[in-house]
C-alpha cells in the first residue's frame, strides 16, 4: 500500500514536467518477447511487434528490423492502449448547466494538455479518451475524443477521423433544483425538452434547406445550438447519454426511433442489465463502472453482474473511470468482469480497449494489436489483470509517452529543479523575499502583490456521475 | 529670454521641502543639452527639444530655439518619449451606489445579459481633470489605454493622454477596439461556464456577420424583404468581424492565448492578446498570425506565508513565476510586436522596477524603453502622433535625472500635451530637527488632498506632546483612522495613517510643512505622490 501511494506521488511529480516524456522523432519500434494480448485474435507468447511510422506493421515470432528502436518485453505483457468511454480529464469546464440545451458549447474549447491527469493516466496504460461534457442538461455540450499525447500541442491530441459526439443526460442530475430555476423538473420534462431541441432542429434544417434550393433570399440565422442536433438527425454525430434507470433507457431509444437517430453509448447504465436484450436489439453501446454504485438514489439497483449479463446478450459494453483517479487502474477493473459472472478473458480485456474503440467510432485505427492498426499499447510488468502489475511503457502511434524506467530516472532531476526554482526570489514567502531597495522616489509599498497570480482558469462544477 | 536650471530648481525643491508646482504650463519649452532617447531614431548624445503649442517643434543636436521659448539646460538629464501604459482602467467613474430597495441591474432594451453588451464605450464614463493622473506622471506616464473590466465584453476602450480639463482634450483615440474577458454570467445564467462563454462569443460573431449582410441587402433593396433587426450589440460588434477594429482579449495561459488565436482564426479577427504572462510559449502561433500583445509587467509571486505543514507548490507555479520575467525577451526574440502594462500592477512603481525586471531576463533595455514607448504606440494605432521623439508629434515627454534603468534615478519632468509637469521631489522623511526649534502643529486641520482620480477632504486633528504627535485623520471617504509614526519636525509634521478605502487598506505617509495657519505637503500613497494643502481651524 505504501510503495503504491509513492508510485502514486511520484508520478504526480513528474507530470509537472511537460514535454519530456515525449519529443522522440517518428522513430520504428520492436516491441521484442512479449506475451501479446491482442483484444482481437487471441495471447499469443514469445512475440514481436514491429511499429513503422507509427502504425503496427508486423506481429510474428523473430522479426528484425533495421534501425528500430528495440524494446525488450520478455516476461512482459503487451496490451493495446486503454481507452475511457467516459472522462473528464484535461477540461477546464465540464458543464453549461445554465439552459436545458447546451449543444453550443464545446469541449474542444477548453481542453487543458498540461492537465497532469493525462501523465498520470498514461501512467496507467490509458492512450485514448472520450472527453464528456457533463450532465447537467438534457441535452449537453460536444465531447471530443484524443489520445493522450502529453506534452504535444493541443492539435496532435485530436484523432484524424474519429466522429464527433454529444452528450445527453437523463435523470437525477438534469431535473434537480436549481438556482435559479430551470426547467426541466421532472423525467417528462427532460423527454420534451430532448424531443422540442429535434423539432426545432428539424425546422432549422428545412429553413436552410429551402434556402440552398433557392426558394428563399435571406440567409437564415446561423444556430451553433441546432447544427449538432442537424448532425445527430442525419447520423453524423454521435449520441452519449448519460442515464441509470433501465425505463430511461427505453424512453431515449423509443425517442431515437421517433426522430430516427441512433445513440452511440448509454453511459453509465447502473440498469442496463435488465433491459439487456431490448438494448442489443436496439444497437446502442453500454459504457459503465465495474463495480460502484449506490452513491445516489438512482444508483442503488445495479449489479457487478451488469457487465457480463449485457456481453452475453451481444451488447458492446465497455468500462469506463468518469474520474481522474479510476482512469488509471480501468486493467483492473477489466478484470473484475472475470470474477463476476465469468466474463472470458480477452472478451473482459476487450472491455477497456477495442469495444470502446467500436463505440466512439475509431475501431479502425485502434483498439487492438492487428497490423494496420495506430501503435497504441501498453507494456506491463505482469498480467494486466493482476494487482501486482504495473504499466511500464504507454506508446501512441508507435511513440512512448510514458516509460517508468524514465520516469524513475527523473525524479531525481526534477527535485533539483524543485530546489532551485525554489530558491528563485519569485517564489520565496513573502516574509523571506529580500526587500527591495528603497527606490529614490520613496516608493515604500514595492513588496505588494496581487493575490491571485496563477493564470488557470476556474474550474465549474465537479465530476458529474 | 527666461532662462531656468533644471538642476537649480530641482534643488530649490528639496531646499524648499515641498513642491506644488503641479498646476500645469503650456507654452513653448527647449531642453538643450541633454541625451535625447528619441526611440523612432539614434539617441541624441547631447541636443535640444523644442516644445511648442503642445508639439514636438523640432529635435537635434543644434536646432533654432525660438525667442519665446524657456530654456532649461539639460546637462545630466535623459529625454525619452513619454511612457505609454498599454492596458488600465483609470479615470473612469464608478456608478453610484444603487440605493437601497432598488433593482440593482439597471433597465436595459438588450436581447443579452449585462455581461454580453459590446456597446458599452469607456468614452462615455470618463472621468475630467488632470489632478487624477499625479501618480502616473509622476512614474513618467503620459498615455494610457484605458476600458471597463467587467464583463465578457467589456466594450470598447480609448487612448488617452493624461493631462486635460476635460475628456475632450484627454481623450487622444477612441473607440481604439473591443476587450473582452474570459469570465461568465455569475447570476447563473447563460453563459455559466468558460465552454458557455467560447460559444456565445462565436453565435454573436456569426450574428454579427449575417446581420451585416442582410442589412447591405436591405439597403439595396427593401421591398419583399423583412427589415433586419436592430440590435445595437450586434451592430457594435460588425466591424470587429469585418477586420476593421482590433479585438483585444485577456488570456495568460498557454492554452488561453491558443484558444483565442483559434477563435480569432475562425473569424477572421485582428486579434491583440492582452495580460500575456505565457505568451512566450507560443510566440510562433502569435508570430505567424501577427498578434500583438499587450504585456502585464504584473509578474507574479508567491503570496503565501512559509507552513511547514502546506503543500509543496506546484511545479507548474513555481516554473510560471520564474519564466513570465522572461516573455518580453522570447516574444522579442521570436519577432511578436508587443507593449508593456500596468494591468494587475498595484502600484505603478512596480512598472518601472518590472521593466527592468525583463532588461535581466532577455530583453534589451532599448526595446524595454520601446515597449513602453513607440510599440505600444504602434500597437494602439496613435504611432503618426506618439511614442517618439520627432518633429510633428505631440509633445509627450518624460525628463529624467540619470537614465531610465539607473538606480539613483529622478524623474524631474513630464509634458504631456505640450503641458509641463514638473515632479513634487520629496522632501526627506522624518527630520527630527537638530536642535531647538520645533514647529507647532496641534490643532484640527482641515485638508483638501489632491488623491489620484479624486479630491478628497479630510480632517485632522493633531496632539502635539514635544516632538511627538498623535491624533486621527478621518474624511466622508475612509472614515477615521489613527496616526501613526506621527513626529513635529522644524518645518512642520510626518505621520503614517492605514486607511481603508472600499475593501482596499492603503498606507499612506504625510509630510506636511507649516507656514502659520497653512500647510502644504505631500500624502505618499500606493498609487503615487498625493499633494495637499490645509489650514487650521482657529
Amino acid at each position: 500500500m505504501k510503495t503504491k501511494l509513492f508510485f502514486i506521488f511520484a508520478v504526480a511529480i513528474f507530470a509537472g514536467l511537460a514535454g519530456t516524456a515525449s519529443g522522440q522523432t517518428n522513430t520504428d519500434v520492436l516491441i521484442k518477447n512479449a506475451t501479446v494480448m491482442t483484444a482481437a485474435k487471441g495471447t499469443l507468447t514469445n512475440t514481436d511487434i514491429l511499429i513503422r511510422k507509427g502504425k503496427i506493421d508486423k506481429i510474428g515470432k523473430n522479426i528484425s528490423a533495421a534501425n528500430a528502436r528495440v524494446i525488450d518485453a520478455t516476461d512482459k505483457y503487451v496490451t493495446p492502449g486503454i481507452i475511457d468511454a467516459h472522462s473528464h480529464a484535461m477540461l477546464d469546464a465540464i458543464n453549461e448547466g445554465s439552459l436545458s440545451v447546451t449543444s453550443m458549447a464545446r469541449t474542444r474549447d477548453v481542453l487543458n494538455p498540461t492537465d497532469p491527469s493525462i501523465y498520470q493516466a498514461l501512467a496507467g496504460g490509458v492512450t485514448a479518451a472520450n472527453l464528456l461534457h457533463g450532465s447537467a442538461n438534457p441535452i449537453g455540450g460536444l465531447n471530443t475524443v484524443v489520445k493522450f499525447k502529453y506534452g504535444r500541442p493541443i492539435e496532435e491530441y485530436l484523432i484524424p477521423g474519429a466522429p464527433p459526439g454529444i452528450k445527453f443526460a437523463m435523470g437525477e442530475n438534469v431535473k434537480r433544483g436549481r438556482q435559479p430555476a430551470r426547467y426541466p423538473a421532472t423525467r417528462m420534462g427532460t423527454l420534451e425538452v430532448m424531443r422540442d431541441a429535434f423539432e426545432r432542429a428539424r425546422d432549422y434544417k428545412r429553413k436552410w434547406d429551402d434556402f440552398r434550393a433557392g426558394k428563399t433570399r435571406v440567409p437564415p440565422k446561423k444556430s451553433f445550438e441546432l447544427d449538432p442536433l442537424v448532425e445527430v438527425l442525419e447520423g453524423k454525430r454521435l449520441v452519449h447519454a448519460h442515464g441509470y434507470r433501465a425505463d430511461e433507457h427505453l424512453n431515449l431509444m423509443k425517442l431515437a426511433k421517433e426522430f430516427g437517430f441512433t445513440v452511440a453509448t448509454l453511459q453509465h447504465g447502473l440498469e442496463a442489465y435488465k433491459i439487456a436484450p431490448e438494448i442489443a436489439k436496439f444497437g446502442a453501446g453500454v459504457s459503465i463502472f465495474v463495480d460502484y454504485w449506490g452513491y445516489k438514489l438512482e444508483a442503488y439497483d445495479t449489479i457487478p453482474y451488469n457487465a457480463y449479463i449485457l456481453w452475453k446478450n451481444g451488447v458492446v459494453v465497455s468500462i469506463n473511470s468518469d474520474s481522474d483517479e479510476r482512469i488509471r487502474r480501468l486493467n483492473l477493473d477489466a478484470g473484475k468482469t472475470m470474477k463476476y459472472g465469468g466474463v472470458p478473458e480477452e472478451e473482459a480485456l476487450k472491455m477497456v480497449t477495442l469495444n470502446p474503440a467500436k463505440q466512439l467510432g475509431i475501431s479502425k485505427m485502434t483498439g487492438s494489436i492487428e497490423v494496420g492498426k495506430d501503435g497504441d499499447i501498453a507494456i506491463w510488468s505482469a498480467h494486466p489483470f493482476s494487482v501486482y502489475t504495473r504499466a511500464e511503457m504507454t506508446l501512441i502511434d508507435g511513440q512512448v509517452f510514458f516509460d517508468r524506467a524514465k520516469d524513475i530516472a527523473m525524479r531525481e532531476t526534477l527535485k533539483q529543479e524543485r530546489e532551485r526554482l525554489e530558491k528563485n526570489e519569485a517564489n520565496l514567502p513573502p516574509e523571506k523575499r529580500l526587500k527591495k531597495p528603497e527606490k529614490p522616489d520613496g516608493d515604500t509599498k514595492a513588496d505588494e502583490t496581487k493575490p491571485e497570480e496563477t493564470p488557470t482558469p476556474a474550474i465549474e462544477g465537479g465530476i458529474d456521475r | 529670454m527666461k532662462k531656468h536650471l533644471l538642476g537649480f530648481s530641482v534643488a530649490l525643491f528639496v531646499f524648499t521641502g515641498l513642491s506644488l508646482s503641479v498646476k500645469a504650463q503650456i507654452g513653448s519649452y527647449a531642453i538643450r543639452n541633454a541625451k535625447i532617447i528619441t526611440v523612432s531614431g539614434a539617441t541624441i548624445a547631447k541636443g535640444t527639444v523644442v516644445v511648442r503649442d503642445g508639439l514636438i517643434e523640432s529635435v537635434g543636436e543644434r536646432v533654432q530655439i525660438p525667442a519665446d521659448a524657456e530654456i532649461f539646460d539639460g546637462e545630466g538629464l535623459t529625454v525619452y518619449p513619454g511612457f505609454i501604459d498599454a492596458n488600465t482602467n483609470i479615470a473612469i467613474q464608478q456608478a453610484p451606489p444603487t440605493p437601497p430597495g432598488q433593482a440593482n441591474q439597471p433597465q436595459s432594451n438588450s436581447n443579452y445579459p449585462a455581461v454580453l453588451r459590446p456597446e458599452r464605450n469607456v468614452m462615455g464614463d470618463l472621468k475630467a481633470g488632470e489632478a487624477q493622473f499625479a501618480g502616473q506622471r509622476s512614474y513618467g506616464f503620459t498615455t494610457a489605454l484605458t476600458g471597463y473590466s467587467d464583463g465578457i465584453f467589456n466594450g470598447d476602450s480609448a487612448v488617452i493622454n493624461l493631462a486635460g480639463e476635460t475628456v475632450s482634450e484627454m481623450v487622444v483615440r477612441t473607440p481604439f477596439a473591443q476587450h473582452v474577458t474570459y469570465t461568465t454570467n455569475r447570476g447563473g445564467g447563460f453563459p455559466s461556464s468558460l465552454m458557455g462563454t467560447f460559444s456565445a462569443l462565436r453565435q454573436m460573431f456569426a450574428d454579427a456577420k449575417r446581420l451585416d449582410q442582410i442589412r447591405k441587402m436591405y439597403e439595396k433593396n427593401p421591398r419583399g424583404m423583412k427589415r433586419p433587426e436592430s440590435d445595437p450589440a450586434l451592430e457594435a460588434l460588425i466591424p470587429i468581424v469585418n477586420g476593421e477594429k482590433p479585438l483585444v482579449v485577456n488570456a495568460n495561459a498557454e492554452r488561453e492565448i491558443i484558444r483565442t488565436i483559434d477563435l480569432a482564426k475562425e473569424f477572421d479577427l485582428r486579434l491583440i492578446i492582452a495580460g500575456g504572462q505565457e505568451a512566450g510559449k507560443v510566440a510562433d502561433r502569435l508570430k505567424a498570425q501577427k498578434v500583438p500583445v499587450l504585456l502585464s509587467l504584473n509578474f507574479p509571486k508567491r503570496t503565501v506565508a512559509a507552513n511547514e505543514e502546506a503543500d509543496p507548490e506546484s511545479m507548474n507555479t513555481l516554473r510560471l513565476r520564474v519564466e513570465v520575467p522572461k516573455t518580453a525577451g522570447k516574444l522579442k526574440q521570436a519577432g511578436v510586436i508587443f507593449a508593456f502594462s500596468s494591468d494587475g500592477l498595484k502600484n505603478m512603481a512596480d512598472f518601472l522596477v518590472n521593466a527592468e525586471e525583463t532588461t535581466k531576463n532577455g530583453l534589451s533595455e532599448a526595446d524595454a524603453v520601446r515597449a513602453m514607448t513607440l510599440s505600444a504606440a504602434e500597437i494602439l494605432g496613435v504611432s503618426d502622433q506618439l511614442g517618439s521623439i520627432e518633429t510633428g508629434k505631440i509633445a509627450n515627454l518624460v525628463v529624467i535625472k540619470g537614465d531610465l534603468f539607473d538606480k539613483d534615478k529622478t524623474i524631474t519632468h513630464v509634458f504631456v500635451d505640450g503641458k509641463l509637469f514638473k515632479l513634487p521631489k520629496k522632501p526627506e522623511k522624518k527630520t527630527t530637527p537638530a536642535n531647538g526649534t520645533i514647529a507647532q502643529v496641534g490643532g484640527t486641520w482641515i485638508l483638501s488632498i489632491s488623491a489620484p482620480g479624486q479630491r478628497v477632504e479630510a480632517t485632522l486633528v493633531l496632539i502635539q506632546t514635544g516632538s511627538t504627535v498623535n491624533g486621527t485623520l478621518s474624511s466622508a471617504l475612509f472614515g477615521s483612522s489613527p496616526i501613526k509614526n506621527g513626529a513635529a519636525t522644524d518645518k512642520g509634521f510626518t505621520f503614517d495613517v492605514n486607511v481603508s478605502v472600499g475593501a482596499q487598506e492603503l498606507s499612506v505617509a504625510f509630510n506636511g510643512t507649516v507656514e502659520g495657519n497653512k500647510v502644504e505637503g505631500i500624502a505618499d500613497t500606493p498609487q503615487g505622490p498625493a499633494p495637499f494643502t490645509g489650514t487650521k481651524t482657529p
